[in-house]
């Protein structure tokens, strides 16, 4: 079938935003990891000793922190900040948020049963009758 | 306490569990690559690199619905306890064959093609409008980008310098990232095989994790509700000389009744270091001992005995009937509370 040229050029126009709007979001990607690594070296040469006291004499497992504050690094600036300030609230260090897994545990039995039907309701047989080998043209 | 940081926090548990995980997984992967072919009945034939990353891939979904699995097995029966303490390894490494997954599935399929690889990932399929032809692999980007985080901050140091609050926070993205796992191999793997055998063993095992996670929750739902403010832990005579009795709160807080020279006194459950469980520890030299890494607090205020600072909430207790009752709503970290008079 043939595409109407309106529509192939809005196919085109289509095309065109993806492939700029994958290489704009690498571009961002790109640029999270770069400052994910300008936060690593002063943190992990400096900040992780002066606001952890078990870390002071420790560097071993220091380079095992540097995929973590790649990915995670305005967590780690906020956290940081609390602590070098003294803003850390110790009252809430202990309060895991268990009240969560009622949360977790509503979200898993509804996004689950919808996944799977939505999964057979798209789900396409086999064609029907035997398939036929095609020959190759002369 | 002081615990100086280390690279992999060892002991002899930690290295049987993580052997047979090993294993386990090598001996999944064999069985996969060896024997799938013929089991699996693709709709159509497919290449040693795409069978490799779909042995990694189910690998993946596997270890991911066995940890999901562990959670709420614990909270239903006591004694799935010891597969919970070392779940980050497992996540680790369930992170390390998700990702096997993926690089081989990106080495296949996008390192051929004209553009960027990286982008092509994110353009080749953009019919986010429709559902048959979704592009599935969004969902499977999206779990990988979680897994990848929960396993770059599994470290303790994360534990201590997020909070355990801000970290168990970020772990729960182990749950959308799951459903993303779901819906993945739904709307890909699950649509290009014949017969409904593969797809039926997935959601079979997606199920039981969604229905394991309902059956923890209404339990300690349940729990909540038939205790009020005062919730009843057990009679005197049941806690041993030493040793602690684990009671559930509302919300699904812990707290651990220690009996200490004949008296009671009550802390949360939850060690300031890791979350270790307080009330399997003992009392030794006068204070709670994790039973995790050592860390120690003084029964009758929650504090680390000095020069330490560690300190964790305490309840106050009182007799009904003979029967201990602690108050559910737990005082600030290091409130001391006059420890509880055995009955004579």
């Amino acid at each position: 079938m043939m595409l109407s040229p309106a529509a192939a050029m809005s196919n085109r126009v289509a095309r065109i935003v993806a492939v700029q709007t994958a290489a704009l979001l690498m571009d961002l990607a790109r640029l999270w990891l770069w400052a994910g690594a300008a936060v690593s070296v002063p943190f992990l040469l400096w900040g992780v000793g002066r606001v952890e006291p078990n870390a002071r004499d420790s560097w071993a497992f220091r380079p095992l922190l540097i995929p973590g504050v790649l990915l995670i690094w305005p967590l780690v600036l906020w956290r940081w900040f609390l602590l070098e300030t003294g803003r850390d609230d110790w009252a809430k260090r202990h309060l895991p948020p268990r009240r969560a897994h009622a949360f977790a545990a509503l979200l898993l039995a509804v996004l689950i049963p919808l996944t799977i039907i939505a999964g057979l309701a798209i789900r396409q047989g086999p064609p029907a009758g035997a398939p036929v080998l095609l020959e190759a043209p002369e | 306490m002081s615990v100086s940081y280390i690279p992999v926090q060892w002991n002899g548990f930690k290295h049987r569990y993580n052997l047979a995980l090993a294993l386990a997984v090598g001996l999944y992967l064999w069985i996969f690559v060896e024997l799938g072919p013929a089991l699996l009945g693709h709709a159509n034939p497919i290449t040693p690199q795409i069978h490799n990353a779909r042995a990694f891939g189910s690998c993946a979904f596997l270890m991911m619905s066995v940890i999901l699995m562990i959670g709420p097995l614990a909270r239903l029966d006591v004694r799935f306890l010891p597969l919970l303490y070392n779940r980050r390894h497992f996540g680790v490494m369930t992170a390390l064959v998700a990702l096997s997954h993926f690089l081989f599935v990106f080495n296949w399929y996008f390192v051929f093609t004209p553009f960027p690889s990286w982008e092509a990932l994110l353009f080749s399929n953009t019919a986010y409008d429709r559902a048959l032809g979704f592009p599935f692999e969004a969902f499977g980007i999206f779990a990988l980008l979680a897994l990848l985080i929960l396993a770059a901050t599994s470290h303790d140091f994360w534990l201590s310098f997020l909070t355990p609050r801000i970290w168990k926070s970020l772990h729960y993205l182990i749950y959308p990232a799951y459903a993303a796992v779901v819906a993945h191999v739904t709307l890909g793997a699950a649509q290009g095989v014949r017969g409904l055998a593969f797809p039926v063993l997935v959601w079979s095992l997606a199920l039981v994790v969604a229905g394991l996670h309902l059956a923890a929750w209404r339990k300690e739902r349940r729990a909540a509700a038939a205790a009020g403010e005062w919730v009843p832990v057990c009679r005197p005579e049941e806690i041993e000389e030493g040793r602690a009795r684990v009671v559930r709160l509302s919300g699904g807080e812990r707290a651990a009744v220690f009996r200490h020279e004949g008296r009671f006194s009550a802390i949360s459950n939850a060690c300031a270091h890791q979350n270790g469980p307080l009330g399997e520890g003992r009392i030794v030299d006068g204070c709670v001992t994790c039973p995790w890494h050592g860390f120690q607090y003084r029964v009758e205020d929650g504090c680390s005995p000095a020069p330490f600072t560690e300190k964790v909430p305490t309840y106050r207790l009182r007799l009904r009937s003979g029967t201990i009752e602690l108050d559910a709503r737990a005082n600030p970290p290091g409130t001391p509370v006059q420890p509880l008079e055995a009955p004579r």
